[in-house]
């Protein structure tokens, strides 16, 4: 079972490396859109790294109910736990 | 019909990207056409190309942004950029809803496409990167360029083989007339230097196999021409009606004055034997511009290198020209640096300009050998001292597209 600080890590480290940003920019309540500007693509592109380094999948409905970094991490402390 | 002004130009070109370095070269006769070695291309039938060397050092694109865009759109946001600070004009000042973008291309993003199609074949479905859906497609430049700026006006992708680019251009014009846009950005990309591309373009047969020899390959109108050198790179102007630049004070490299367009409807690839249709095209254009054979200073050919192509060329500028043919001065400076495909075009308008600009006829190179099926007074090897005021540029393409534009100094 992994902690939140774990996940969180983990999950910052995933955003750093597809959007290509400063892990400062990454704050656990960082909206995904307004603050990150993430577009549909980048999110798809998340969840398939999420899947190959974390071994979770993430359904389509999943995502478009996660607005924020902590919503994701909330959803992979629920499935990995 | 009504003049269109050229107020700026961004050049992404192998023979350079600033203008000044661009124009030195293609004065000079300088090839850039060398082999390819950013692959292992040895078992292509034609290896060589012309190539950009320093995007980097001109582009301000994030490098998260060019995780999800192709070449091909990064070359294009680059000359984007380039164009507007030559054209001096600062998009915040401007009704984004009125300005557009009239781009041309001819194989898309493939780099891209590619990459993705190779892991889709070793890792499944889920290797393929999901910015695939929006970096391969023509219009993806179309759709940076508007997303980079904000531009929301009437705006078009044009794809017509190597015409795309002086299609787009012509649209672009046609459309500033017909009041839909108060100023254009018009122009065109093509990345073919990857390895499906290349393939593409080899089996098409219209490419040159003097790889022995990059820089004298590509001979446009030599007796023993064998093909074209494909090259990558781009090209945007900023087109702009009358009223406009007299009121921004904007400094006019040319005007766009007559534009003409026709199609063989004979044959996939090749040209019509009897180019007519091509003929026609010039006569369309000439007559738009209000001008006759006699007003054309100079004429900057398609030059597709080929065998067919050159001396059918030679054949509906003779048509088109009648006894003025063999006096006006014909070149296709492309030979210098290769063809740009559908960014082709409007690398021929923006080297027009310049020659206009610097009084000079820019040079078609490595001709050696005459030959009787194109026996016009071709500019050859060196560049030649003369006042253009009118020049006319065609550009054609497979499918029988033929494409004529008029430009005044």
């Amino acid at each position: 079972m992994s902690t939140q600080t774990d996940i969180e890590s983990k999950l910052k480290s995933i955003f750093k490396k597809v959007l290509d940003i400063e892990e400062t920019e990454i704050v656990p309540g960082a909206k995904l859109d307004e603050s990150l500007d993430i577009d549909s693509t980048e999110m798809v592109e998340i969840s398939v790294v999420i899947k190959k380094e974390l071994g979770v999948s993430l359904k389509d409905n999943e995502l478009k109910k996660t607005h924020s970094f902590n919503d994701i991490v909330g959803i992979l402390k629920t499935k990995t736990s | 019909m009504e003049k269109i002004a050229i107020t700026g130009l961004g050049i992404i070109s192998p023979s350079g990207i600033d203008k000044r370095v661009f124009w030195a070269n293609i004065k000079a006769g300088r090839s850039a056409v060398e082999k390819i070695e950013r692959f292992d291309a040895s078992l292509y039938p034609s290896r060589i190309a012309g190539q950009v060397r320093e995007l980097d050092g001109y582009s301000n694109v994030s490098s998260r942004l060019l995780k999800k865009i192709d070449l091909f759109s990064h070359m294009a946001l680059v000359a984007s950029e380039l164009c507007l600070e030559d054209a001096k004009i600062n998009l915040s000042d401007e009704n984004l809803k009125r300005v557009g973008i009239f781009m041309g291309n001819a194989i898309g993003g493939w780099l891209y496409a590619e990459t993705e199609l190779r892991d889709m074949y070793l890792e499944g479905r889920e290797g393929v990167s999901p910015f695939m859906a929006s970096a391969w497609f023509p219009a993806a430049p179309q759709g940076q360029i508007s997303i980079n700026y904000g531009i929301k006006g009437f705006s078009k992708t044009i794809v017509a083989d190597r015409a795309s680019s002086l299609m787009a251009i012509g649209y672009a014009a046609r459309t500033i007339i017909r009041g839909k846009c108060d100023f254009i950005l018009a122009g065109g990309m093509e990345a073919p230097v990857t390895p499906y591309a290349l393939l593409c373009c080899n089996t098409s047969g219209m490419l040159t196999e003097n790889n022995d020899h990059p820089q004298s390959a590509y001979r446009p109108f030599d007796k023993n021409r064998d093909g074209l050198a494909i090259a990558e790179g781009a090209g945007v102007l900023t087109l702009e009606p009358q009223s406009r630049i007299a009121k921004r004070g904007a400094h006019v490299y040319a005007n766009i004055i007559g534009y003409g367009t026709t199609t063989d409807a004979v044959n996939r690839i090749e040209p019509n034997p009897d180019a007519k249709q091509l003929a026609r095209a010039i006569k369309i254009a000439l007559d738009d511009a209000g001008l006759g054979p006699k007003d054309i200073d100079y004429i900057c050919a398609d030059g597709a290198g080929s065998q067919i192509g050159d001396a059918t060329e030679t054949k509906a500028i003779k048509d088109a020209f009648g006894e003025y043919a063999k006096s006006v001065i014909v070149s296709a400076p492309k030979s210098i640096y290769g063809n740009m495909l559908g960014a082709s075009g409007v690398l021929d308008v923006i080297t027009t300009v310049l020659a206009m600009e610097n009084e000079m006829v820019p040079p078609t190179i490595n001709y050696e050998t005459p030959d009787p099926a194109c026996d016009l007074n071709y500019c050859l090897n060196k560049a030649q001292k003369k006042v253009i005021k009118n020049a006319c540029i065609i550009n054609r393409g497979r499918g029988g597209i033929n494409c004529v534009l008029i430009l005044q100094k």
